[in-house]
């Protein structure tokens, strides 16, 4: 797109926006849910845990604010500020604007690890400790094998990399496939609704578990924002530039894979998060990977919840699956974005 | 004078195929190289490998007595500026930002551009005449215009060497001559080494020190650039005819039709 690089205040503005969104999100990840709690109690309660005054919750009011809603908003704000950033990190090192989290087989893998554990295939798998686990395992090791196919030797490029994806997605996804079609109808609606995405698993000992992962994650791909500017101007410039474009690469992509590997294996595959997020960012503060990335984590994290509080009261008692939810939402306004930004 | 580039028994080769054969060539500091020959005789292998972008198979790459191979990309980007045939110029990216790309090695990939940095940036924008481009979507400037922010990229490197690969393809004559004396005058007052390739044969005679003609991966012709331009074996090596036209003191190659 031929726009003028934005300035400083467009930059800020949209910042200063999107940081009020994510206070937004975040309060409304408290605030919202069938349990109704009057909002002073729960921020009463909440400057209790930093230590300033007394909480006035109950005990069943606690436990939902608590050991529901918050590990809930947590992951919500973990998932959404990892997909996006790993989105926006793709898209620059790939230099590919249909790139996202899941484009080196980190879906097809985390989705025939699950799959193995929730068909328990290996007999006493079926656990909730074991699904994430080999989702995770999954997800790496399909990661891991598209790298070694498409990313090593002095031949690989960008290039080499997606179609070793492409082509380590098809096979896990025919095998996970063929695993399903020997299931029972009750475990293949279970893999369906996996697959689907939720953050209704959320608890703290999983959120603490991702939680270290998904913070070094996020901010080495923030870190390698100024090396993916560098890297715009293709490899062999990149290269000529003073860039080690390899050693890059391979960070950015270590960073990325492991950072949504440990993400999906919590809440399943939720998409359209890693794809639509940092694309509306950079149509509003430009190409800068510097701006984009960090912007991105806040939008991400804020749309995230903001979609997830959607998807637990919009048909309350059920849930709506949240990927539903990221897509209806998420697209009209990237639409809205993409022709107001045209126009202007 | 001492050698600013100096390429000895450089081999590169494709699969089976060779680009570039056993070329030893050395560029005196503070002069102008350039590289003619028909089309795949090798020329942008020989200059990529030079600039460290290809792998070369056997020889070495010496750029201001420093071995190429033995220093990484940061260390390389500060002894050669390198400018590709095609440029992929990233669309929505600002001139000054773009400029600035050529301080990477300075700075870092973790640290922002230092005032010093910035004073290198600003200095080049000026002498380019690029100025008042500064804030502008490099994607929007017109053929030369951004021809010459790319140059402003690889100056920006502060180096005392700069690569160029066919520099003015696409570029209307007088943008061609234009970006060519802005090279001259930076060999002249800054002492900069230049190694290009050129097609055309009257730009490369009139603004290059020394000719050396490549064809078939091999070096055949290496010399001062008005004796290159009338030897008889330039024109076989093209497969054609011209004359050379003395024109107030500059040689003019013009084709012949047969």
């Amino acid at each position: 797109m031929t726009l003028s690089p934005p300035t400083t205040r467009r930059v800020v503005v949209v910042s200063v926006f999107t940081l009020a969104l994510l206070v937004i999100a975040v309060v409304c990840g408290l605030v919202v849910g069938p349990t109704s709690v009057s909002n002073s109690r729960i921020f009463g309660s909440l400057f209790a845990h930093i230590g300033i005054g007394h909480s006035t919750l109950d005990q069943m009011q606690t436990t939902v604010i608590w050991q529901l809603r918050a590990p809930r908003l947590v992951l919500g704000l973990l998932a959404g500020a990892m997909l996006a950033v790993a989105g926006g990190s793709y898209q620059g090192v790939f230099r590919n604007p249909l790139a996202d989290p899941y484009l080196l087989g980190v879906a097809a893998g985390a989705g025939i690890g699950a799959t193995f554990a929730i068909m328990d295939v290996g007999h006493g798998l079926n656990t909730p400790t074991w699904t994430p686990l080999l989702a995770f395992i999954g997800a790496l090791v399909a990661v891991g094998a598209t790298w070694a196919i498409g990313g090593r030797g002095s031949r690989s490029n960008e290039g080499t990399l997606i179609l070793a994806g492409v082509a380590i997605a098809a096979l896990l996804t025919s095998a996970q496939t063929f695993l399903q079609q020997q299931a029972s109808a009750n475990s293949i609606a279970r893999v369906y609704i996996w697959l689907l995405g939720s953050l209704a698993s959320a608890n703290w000992s999983s959120v603490n578990l991702i939680l270290p992962y998904v913070i070094v994650c996020i901010a080495v791909c923030i870190l390698c924002g100024r090396a993916l500017d560098v890297m715009s101007v293709g490899e062999n410039e990149a290269k000529s530039l003073g860039l080690p474009v390899r050693r890059i690469r391979f960070i950015v992509i270590l960073a990325s894979s492991l950072g949504t590997a440990a993400i999906v294996s919590v809440v399943g595959l939720i998409g359209f998060v890693g794809i639509i997020v940092p694309h509306i960012v950079r149509l509003l503060v430009g190409i800068s990977n510097r701006r984009i990335l960090p912007i991105s984590a806040a939008l991400g994290a804020a749309f995230l919840v903001i979609a997830d509080t959607i998807a637990r009261t919009a048909i309350a008692p059920s849930e709506l699956p949240i990927g539903v939810i990221t897509a209806a939402v998420g697209a009209p306004v990237f639409v809205l974005i993409l022709s107001f930004r045209k126009s202007s | 004078m001492t050698n600013a580039i100096e390429i000895n028994n450089l081999s590169v080769s494709a699969g089976s195929k060779k680009l570039v054969s056993d070329v030893t060539l050395n560029v005196e500091a503070g002069s102008w190289l350039t590289i003619i020959g028909p089309n795949g005789a090798g020329k942008t292998s020989l200059i990529e490998a030079v600039a460290g972008i290809r792998k070369f198979g056997s020889g070495s790459v010496k750029i201001s007595g420093q071995d190429m191979a033995q220093r990484n990309e940061r260390a390389r980007a500060r002894l050669l500026a390198f400018v590709p045939q095609n440029p992929l110029v990233p669309a929505g990216m600002s001139v000054r930002d773009y400029v600035t790309l050529g301080r990477t090695s300075y700075h870092g990939m973790l640290r922002a551009p230092s005032a010093r940095d910035r004073a290198v940036v600003d200095s080049v924008l000026e002498r380019l005449s690029l100025q008042h481009f500064a804030k502008q979507n490099i994607s929007v400037l017109s053929g030369g215009e951004r021809q010459r922010t790319v140059i402003a990229r690889a100056l920006a490197q502060s180096t005392m060497v700069v690569v160029l690969d066919e520099p003015i393809t696409g570029l209307d004559l007088r943008h061609q001559m234009e970006l060519l004396e802005l090279l001259k005058k930076e060999v002249a007052e800054c002492g900069l080494t230049v190694l290009a390739t050129l097609h055309d044969l009257t730009l490369a005679g009139q603004f290059a020190d020394r000719l050396v003609l490549l064809d078939k991966s091999e070096v055949v012709l290496d010399g001062p650039a008005h004796e290159i331009i009338r030897d008889p074996e330039l024109a076989s090596r093209y497969g054609m005819q011209f004359r050379v036209v003395d024109v107030d003191g500059s040689d003019v190659v013009v084709p012949v039709r047969s």
